[in-house]
């Protein structure tokens, strides 16, 4: 991953703080995610990880600090904001209308419309479901119908039409939280797949995740959060022993001498 | 990862085989059927006489237009107990602007839609602005319509309406231009010739509807069921059409349901608005991440129940030549019966308003049925808290098995 240092940068998160009451969740927080990269990003709950996404994704306004979007500064007022310049949030809970087919699933929010009368939209479903052919099929993403309820989808399978839906649009980057946490080890295989295959197609990744193999898997670099801080910064490389151990003593502070981009 | 790990995650079977998945939307007419038989036998015919199922299909006019609403309220996970006085009260203001402010029946029926719609906004508001549960909501609504009902008829108690254009919409039919020239010499061929149009788009739609899932064999259901579905709505609409026609032909309430049931259909299963409502009704959290706004659903939901509670109270009004101080009485939990026997779920998302038009048909049809009986009222309720329980556990039960 040498050229990774010459890549633009699609995001970068500068000093963000946040603060709820007397809780400082983010006391000053760098993130910077490259070009078709794969960032994993840990901590022990509480470590500030889910606060620090919710700034990026737009459901939390930061107190303090600036975030850029392919050097451009920004700002988010909503997660539709947010959404609306690229940044697209893979929820834990894959927020899904299990009511609805994949294919509205998909295109929630965003219908394809026909035509309009006043205040009426007429949908175009044809188009919709020819669109979420496609993209499943891209991903290679295996559901037999786009006009499968949601409900009637394995865990493994609405993950990945939540992944796929955040996908669908041209993010700049996809946020994934905690994307493996519910699943089966066959499904959790397929998932970590899948984000495989969007880093391939060019796409630039967020992970939270707790375990740690699959950061190791899936991901180039890694940042560690630790009490609203950013304790490591570091290429994901060498055995996976040594890697676990390295990371979960920045996790619980057992190790202290983060500088940037390296690991001795 | 190997071969045997990779091709798996099957989707999850809804159906049994012998069970089919989609039962809750054939189960209400095998039962609208059923009641119907039932009734035409112990009534010795009477029940499907066409005076009778004129009378039926009028009645249910005033519940069917409600319990289509309710259905899009329940859909959203909220409930309006206030639709029946306000149905009532509507009514009355239909009544006293034509008769104390003689106002023309063409400015007296927008006057009240549009302040129905206006009462629906209002509990909008305080359900999604104000974030009032709906049930404490519109149980205000409830009482405070039930007052001004009181209020507006308290003067002279019930207000006749004199006027017969208005009345029409309740008792009149349509025309019959075309000329009979000795054929079917005593049948109104205008209805015969809505209903076999009716029929043909119903089956048109049908067979393009399961021609466009060609390529989802998983979603179709088996052919011969799609047949003895479709078989038995034309059963249905034929024998009515028929009834119809055989005695003064299609009622303008009919008419109006008509047009109710087709514009609601159309909304909720074509467009974005009608999408967005089962979104929230399904997972409000996901819609609302997904930019839908909750607020703008919830006020467009509530503000067509107040739409639907006006024209309600006009249909009722218009049908008794009157406004009286109990218009409006229990419809809300016939409506909302009429919903669950017509496949809403309780737990929101689920429901369809064609379903609910027959739940509503279900509904009168039973007290119809055990009126022309002669069983005691008692009784009555009795059956008719049956039907809706089994209704319900019906609901919960197939609801379990997914």
């Amino acid at each position: 991953m040498t050229s990774a240092e010459d890549r633009p940068a699609v995001v970068e998160m500068r000093q963000i703080k946040k603060n709820f009451g007397a809780v400082q969740a983010l006391r000053g927080v760098d993130l910077t995610l490259k070009k078709n990269e794969v960032l994993g990003l840990v901590g022990d709950n509480a470590a500030g990880k889910s606060t620090l996404m919710k700034v990026l994704s737009g459901a939390y306004i930061p107190d303090e600090g600036s975030i850029l979007i392919e050097g451009e500064p920004t700002s988010f007022s909503s997660p539709m904001d947010a959404r609306r310049q690229g940044i697209e949030m893979v929820y834990q809970d894959y927020a899904l209308a299990n009511n609805l087919d994949v294919a509205s699933n998909v295109f929630l929010g965003r219908e394809a419309v026909r035509t309009a009368i006043g205040p009426i939209s007429i949908m175009d479903n044809r188009f919709m479901e020819q669109e979420s052919k496609a993209l499943l099929n891209r991903l290679k993403i295996d559901i037999t119908s786009v006009r499968l309820k949601v409900e009637r989808l394995s865990g493994g399978q609405r993950q990945a039409v939540a992944i796929a839906r955040a996908t669908a649009f041209d993010a700049k980057v996809i946020i994934m939280d905690e994307p493996t946490a519910a699943l089966s080890v066959a499904a959790i295989a397929k998932v970590l797949d899948l984000v495989s295959k969007l880093k391939d197609q060019g796409a630039s990744i967020i992970l939270i995740s707790h375990r740690l193999e699959d950061i190791y898997q899936v991901s180039d670099r890694l940042i560690v959060l630790r009490q609203g801080r950013k304790v490591s910064d570091t290429p994901v490389e060498g055995d996976i022993h040594q890697f676990r151990e390295r990371v979960v003593a920045y996790m619980v502070g057992a190790r202290n001498d983060f500088a940037e981009g390296g690991i001795s | 990862m190997t071969e045997t790990t990779t091709g798996e995650l099957p989707v999850k079977r809804t159906s049994s085989g012998l069970i089919p998945g989609n039962i809750r939307e054939y189960g209400m007419y095998v039962a609208l059927f059923a009641i119907m038989a039932v009734f035409a036998f112990t009534t010795h015919g009477i029940f499907i006489s066409s005076r009778n199922i004129v009378n039926l299909v009028n009645q249910t006019g005033y519940i069917a237009v409600l319990a289509v609403g309710m259905t899009l309220v329940i859909v959203i996970r909220h409930i309006d107990l206030s639709v029946g006085y306000l149905s009532g009260f509507l009514g009355a203001i239909a009544a006293i602007s034509m008769v104390s402010w003689h106002f023309p029946v063409y400015a007296a029926i927008p006057l009240v839609l549009g302040l129905g719609v206006l009462a629906g906004l209002l509990t909008g508001f305080l359900v999604a602005q104000l974030k009032i549960p709906a049930f404490v909501a519109t149980l205000a609504g409830w009482l405070g319509y039930r007052g001004a009902l009181q209020l507006s008829t308290r003067a002279t108690g019930t207000i006749i309406i004199p006027d017969e254009t208005f009345n029409a919409i309740g008792n009149g039919f349509i025309p019959d231009p075309i000329p009979h020239a000795g054929f079917l010499p005593n049948m109104h061929l205008m209805t015969l010739i809505v209903g076999v149009l009716g029929i043909v788009i119903f089956i048109v739609s049908e067979i393009l509807g399961r021609r466009a899932l060609r390529d989802y064999p998983s979603e179709r259901s088996p052919m011969l069921r799609w047949i003895l579905k479709l078989m038995l709505i034309t059963a249905l609409v034929a024998a009515v059409t028929w009834i119809l026609a055989g005695y003064q032909g299609l009622s303008w309430t009919a008419v109006v349901v008509l047009i109710v049931m087709l514009v609601y259909q159309f909304i909720t299963s074509r467009t974005v608005l009608g999408r967005h409502i089962y979104a929230v009704g399904g997972n409000p959290e996901a819609a609302e991440l997904s930019g839908i706004s909750v607020k703008r659903i919830t006020y467009a939901v509530f503000g067509s129940m107040g739409l639907l509670s006006a024209l309600s109270g006009i249909l009722f009004a218009a049908r008794l030549r009157s406004a009286t101080t109990t218009a409006g009485q229990l419809f809300e939990l016939d409506a909302i019966a009429a919903a669950f026997v017509g496949g809403v779920s309780a737990a929101g998302g689920v429901g369809k308003v064609a379903g609910s038009l027959i739940g509503a048909f279900v509904m009168t049809s039973l007290s119809s049925g055990m009126n022309l009986m002669g069983l005691d009222i008692s009784y009555q309720y009795i059956v008719r808290a049956s039907v809706l329980a089994l209704a319900v556990i019906f609901d919960v039960a197939t609801r379990n098995r997914e």
